[in-house]
């Protein structure tokens, strides 16, 4: 069963995907057994993504194949069955209010066992302060999707330096906007313009 | 006009004429680089530059003679409202009223989707779009039996506030107020366009048309769930493709003024999407698009969002000389090896590159580039994407601009 | 003559006017001027160019005022009152008062069926016309009491534009842009003159719009033929209805205060139809209490007693001394003067009839002796009885009017 539900969840085969999992998720050890598959899944689709041959449509209903399985799933699981890769503060930056690229990133992250922290769009500057004092996070993931948003992660990630938290996190950015020369620009220490290099960037900055 | 500015006028517009034409002008044509550094440039917020007439003009004109490209650089001022222009398809004459919602027309109908600096955003953020969904699945079969009544009974009412009830007072007062306010701003832009001259600027407007799977995308469905009615509805899905693409094509013909011979069509979803799906559902209807505008005696200018590779040899099932490919991720290099002599390309600056680069770094960038790009015509320079934020350095900009002088002759 | 300056000039004719308002006698007549078509005319163009082209009623309007001073800008007619829409949009403080008449243009967007317009419906040296029409049935009497306004939107709007039938339907919409279109034409072309007539020494006064409620109904809901049997069958309807109008009528009044009006005008209509016993129960309450609330509001009222007001005369004492102007069109002003002397302000004094069928030399004796009557005392406006000079008139009529204006109306 985990096998067809790992096939059938790459596949984009949305209806058999969750019925199997449905399934399966009631069998001994099931919920976990579905966890770690709808992992695998996502890992195997990010890949294929980045390879070329996914793209976004297949990214965002990946994401929802995996939201949906996680729905009747997630309450199943004992304390200790979800662990952990790190934490991380997400949210687009102050000035730019859109939220697709952050939606599709998170849930993948989510998937990839990165422990997310939303908190929003818009974000001042002064609020990633607080999250990471809040939170205590491995990574700060900041997303924008307009040219205004370059100099208001700069902005971001000299505030956070001023706090004197810089150090103990890794910065990556993202977003259709940003590059190798952004990156520089703005101080942080990955970028990544699609969600998928976005999620395996973060995993290597967390290992 | 002087003799002078009209001369002038007449050599950019032929600069630009020549390229799409694939030939080789007498320099490089350049589009110049607006945005919302037009406001920052002459000392305004955001917020004064999008609600304030008189000085937005002044701010256009200083940056505008400052930097001086073969069009006029703009800056961000508004969204277009794809919804009322469709509902309104059979109302021409108030096309240019509720076609764009900018910022003191948003105060008027409080537009769900639009967000501007100094109203919901801070004062120096940009206007900006946010998706939302304002179409159920089940309503497919409405949308298809008639576009133009399902966007206007069914669509305006749930993204206009003033139009949640249409047939209330509210919704009445704010059609004749959307008209004063656009009077009031098309005396404003009549002034500007007059100064613009001076400055040796013809008149240049553009028509706009959306590939119809977009705009059931942007404008009606949202794209995350959109892309699942790929899987779930396919046929759905492609019939209303199929639908809306005669009221979009009508649309662009309200949409063209006089003198109008050119099309924008900025593409959202092709990046979103495998060459399995952009062939099936998104594909068809825009090539029936671009070719159906050029029998509306306009050339489109396709602006490829993101990566477009994968769709790339497409583009050459379009006739030679259909249009302007203008790519924001695609190398404009890489575009050129495969449809020079077919398509002219326009791009090739990074934008996050002139925001984060330097003056020397840029000046050789430009120098590579139309040196790679030149040869053989049928290339327009322009930033990859059209907004260069406030920040953006000056020096930075200067420099561009003197690097398409330096190394833009043919 | 000394050559004055055109701001002075214009204070000076505004005082006049303001002055013959607050009962006194200042330094000469004030004279309202005598429009009408005879502008148009004048102006060598037809009435149809006058309605619809704005650039050549401005210059038609500036060459009459150039040739033919007076104290307050004359003109060709601004519209027919369309009190039906001013009053659905009461709401809305900024369009209501801009749509209270419906101009030419105005109908061309909306298609008003009670308004006929030269190089239209009509003949192109035709006056515009408004016609009467019952767009209400006596059943609905309860709708009107309950919410006048939203009656008047929802119901009566539709029946009398043909372009706002149905009000949920893209066409209406579009209409009401076009109609803001249209607005901002016309805006710009009354700022336009506005500047002109500046130059030439003319005030610029603003001037607001009131109602009698009972006309609202007779003119605009039931035709008067109808009404006047309602007022027997359906009494206690009628005198509910013309109640609840009060207050919304002097809402839309009071707009005008916002938009710079220094007093309101009011036409009446149904006065000379009406009985005393009628007049006093049904017409006279709510209007003398719009003008008492506007007195109150700073506004003074210029009330336009249409037809023969005699019988109704007295009725005027009860407002309080220097509630405003008494306009009158067949009422004799002399005898009004008799009895409304240090009480209210007299308008009007010539018959434009006579401005019509007669001679120079007649019309000079009559200016002087008019003047020699009503001028003692103050608290008189010349002016014709109607405002509305037909295109035929002779121009050496006009002329002598004006003239005589100046010989004779000096204190």
């Amino acid at each position: 069963m985990r096998k067809e539900l790992l096939k059938n969840f790459v596949d984009m085969n949305e209806v058999e995907a969750v019925s199997i999992a449905k399934a399966l998720v009631e069998t001994d050890g099931g919920p976990v057994a579905v966890l770690e598959t709808c992992k695998e899944a996502m890992e195997e689709v990010g890949r294929l993504f980045e390879a070329g041959e996914y793209f976004l449509s297949e990214l965002i209903a990946a994401g929802d194949i995996f939201n949906q399985i996680m729905a009747f799933t997630l309450p199943k699981l004992q304390q200790g069955d979800v662990s952990s890769i790190g934490t991380m503060v997400l949210g687009t930056v102050q000035g730019d209010v859109h939220n697709i690229g952050k939606d599709i990133f998170k849930v993948m992250a989510e998937a990839s066992g990165i422990h997310v922290i939303d908190i929003g769009i818009d974000v001042p500057h002064e609020k990633f302060v607080e999250a990471i004092k809040e939170h205590q996070p491995d990574i700060v993931g900041m997303c924008c999707l307009i040219t205004l948003g370059v100099d208001s992660m700069k902005q971001t990630v000299e505030v956070i330096k001023e706090a004197g938290l810089r150090d103990g996190i890794k910065i990556i950015i993202g977003g259709g906007r940003v590059s190798e020369a952004v990156m520089e620009h703005v101080g942080a220490d990955a970028w990544a313009d699609d969600a998928a290099r976005g999620v395996r960037l973060s995993k290597e900055l967390l290992a | 006009m002087t003799i002078d500015a009209k001369k002038l006028a007449a050599e950019r517009a032929a600069r630009m004429k020549d390229a799409i034409a694939l030939k080789e002008p007498d320099r490089v044509p350049f589009t110049g680089m607006g945005g919302d550094v037009v406001a920052s440039y002459a000392g305004l917020t955001s917020y004064e530059f999008n609600f304030d007439y008189e000085k937005q003009s002044q701010a256009v004109l200083k940056y505008v003679k400052d930097f001086p490209s073969d069009r006029p650089a703009m800056g961000m001022t508004g969204l277009g409202n794809h919804v009322a222009s469709l509902a309104f398809l059979e109302y021409p004459d108030i096309f240019p009223i509720i076609s764009r919602v900018d910022g003191p027309t948003n105060d008027i109908l409080g537009v769900n989707y639009c967000r501007f600096p100094g109203r919901e955003l801070g004062e120096n953020s940009s206007p900006q779009f946010i998706g939302s969904t304002y179409m159920e699945a089940e309503e497919y079969d409405a949308l298809i039996a008639d576009p133009v009544k399902f966007c206007y009974e069914t669509v305006l009412p749930r993204m206009v506030t003033a139009f949640k009830d249409l047939k209330s007072p509210t919704a009445h007062a704010a059609m004749t107020r959307l008209a004063l306010e656009k009077a009031k701003a098309s005396a404003a832009m009549r002034d500007l366009f007059v100064q613009l001259q001076e400055l040796g600027y013809g008149p240049g407007g553009q028509s706009i048309f959306f590939a119809p799977l977009d705009f059931i995308g942007d404008q009606l469905r949202d794209i995350p769930n959109l892309v699942k009615d790929l899987r779930r509805y396919p046929d759905k899905a492609k019939a209303a493709a199929e639908a809306v693409l005669e009221p979009l094509l009508k649309v662009s013909a309200n949409a063209q003024g006089p003198g109008v011979d050119t099309a924008m069509i900025p593409l959202h979803l092709n990046e979103y999407l495998s060459p399995t799906l952009y062939n099936e559902f998104y594909w068809p209807t825009l090539r029936e698009g671009i070719l159906r505008l050029a029998e509306l005696g306009m050339k489109s200018q396709v602006f490829f969002e993101g990566r477009h590779d994968p769709h790339m040899e497409t583009i050459l099932d379009l006739p030679v000389g259909w249009g302007t490919a203008y790519m924001e991720k695609t190398d404009v290099r890489k575009a050129k090896k495969m449809l020079q002599g077919h398509t002219c390309i326009m791009g090739g600056i990074d934008v996050g590159m002139v925001i984060a680069g330097t003056p020397a770094k840029l000046d050789e960038y430009i120098k590579e580039i139309l040196g790679e790009m030149m040869p053989g015509g049928g290339f327009i320079l322009s930033p990859n994407i059209g907004n260069l934020p406030r920040e953006t350095p000056i020096e930075n900009i200067r420099a561009v601009y003197e690097a398409v002088e330096r190394y833009g002759k043919y | 003559m000394t050559v004055k300056d055109p701001q002075s000039l214009a204070e000076e004719r505004e005082a006049r006017f303001f002055g013959a308002m607050e009962l006194k006698a200042t330094d000469r007549v004030p004279f309202t001027g005598l429009g009408g078509d005879i502008v148009a005319a004048y102006g060598g163009i037809s009435n149809a160019e006058y309605t619809f082209d704005y650039d050549l009623q401005r210059q038609a309007t500036v060459k009459y005022l150039r040739d033919f001073p007076s104290d307050l800008p004359a003109s060709g007619g601004a519209g027919i009152g369309n009190i039906f829409l001013s009053l659905a949009f009461l709401d809305f403080p900024d369009l209501s008062t801009s749509i209270a008449f419906t101009t030419g243009p105005y109908n061309d967007v909306l298609g008003v069926k009670f308004c006929r317009f030269p190089g239209r419906e009509l003949p192109d040296n035709s006056s515009m016309q408004y016609l009467g029409g019952a767009y209400m049935e006596p059943k609905e009497y309860d709708e009107l009491i309950a919410d006048p306004v939203k009656f008047s939107y929802e119901k009566i709007v539709p029946r009398t534009s043909t372009n706002l039938e149905n009000l949920s339907s893209p066409t209406a919409l579009a209409t009401m842009a076009r109609l803001g279109i249209e607005m901002a034409k016309h805006r710009a072309s009354s700022r336009a003159l506005g500047k002109e007539l500046a130059a030439l020494g003319y005030p610029s006064v603003v001037r607001g719009l009131g109602w009698a409620p009972l006309d609202y109904i007779g003119d605009q809901l039931r035709d008067i033929p109808n009404l006047v049997l309602d007022l027997r069958r359906h009494p206690d309807k009628v005198k509910a209805a013309v109640e609840a109008l009060m207050e919304p009528l002097l809402k839309m009044s009071l707009m005008y205060k916002d938009v710079g009006a220094k007093y309101i005008f009011i036409p009446l209509h149904l006065n000379e139809y009406l009985s005393p016993k009628l007049y006093n129960e049904f017409f006279w309450p709510t209007l003398k209490e719009i003008i008492l609330k506007l007195f109150e509001a700073g506004l003074k009222s210029q009330v336009f007693f249409e037809g023969w007001q005699d019988p109704h005369l007295e009725t005027i004492l009860e407002l309080p001394a220097g509630w405003g102007v008494a306009y009158f069109e067949k009422t004799d002003v002399r005898k009004a003067k008799k009895l409304l002397q240090g009480h209210t302000c007299i308008m009007g004094g010539i018959d434009v009839s006579d401005i019509i069928s007669s001679t120079p030399a007649k019309l000079d004796q009559y200016v002087k002796e008019l003047f020699a009557e009503m001028m003692p005392g103050g608290g008189f406006i010349f002016s014709p009885n109607i405002g509305y000079l037909p295109r035929e008139t002779p121009i050496e009529n006009v002329r002598a009017v004006y003239e005589a204006v100046e010989k004779y109306g000096k204190y």
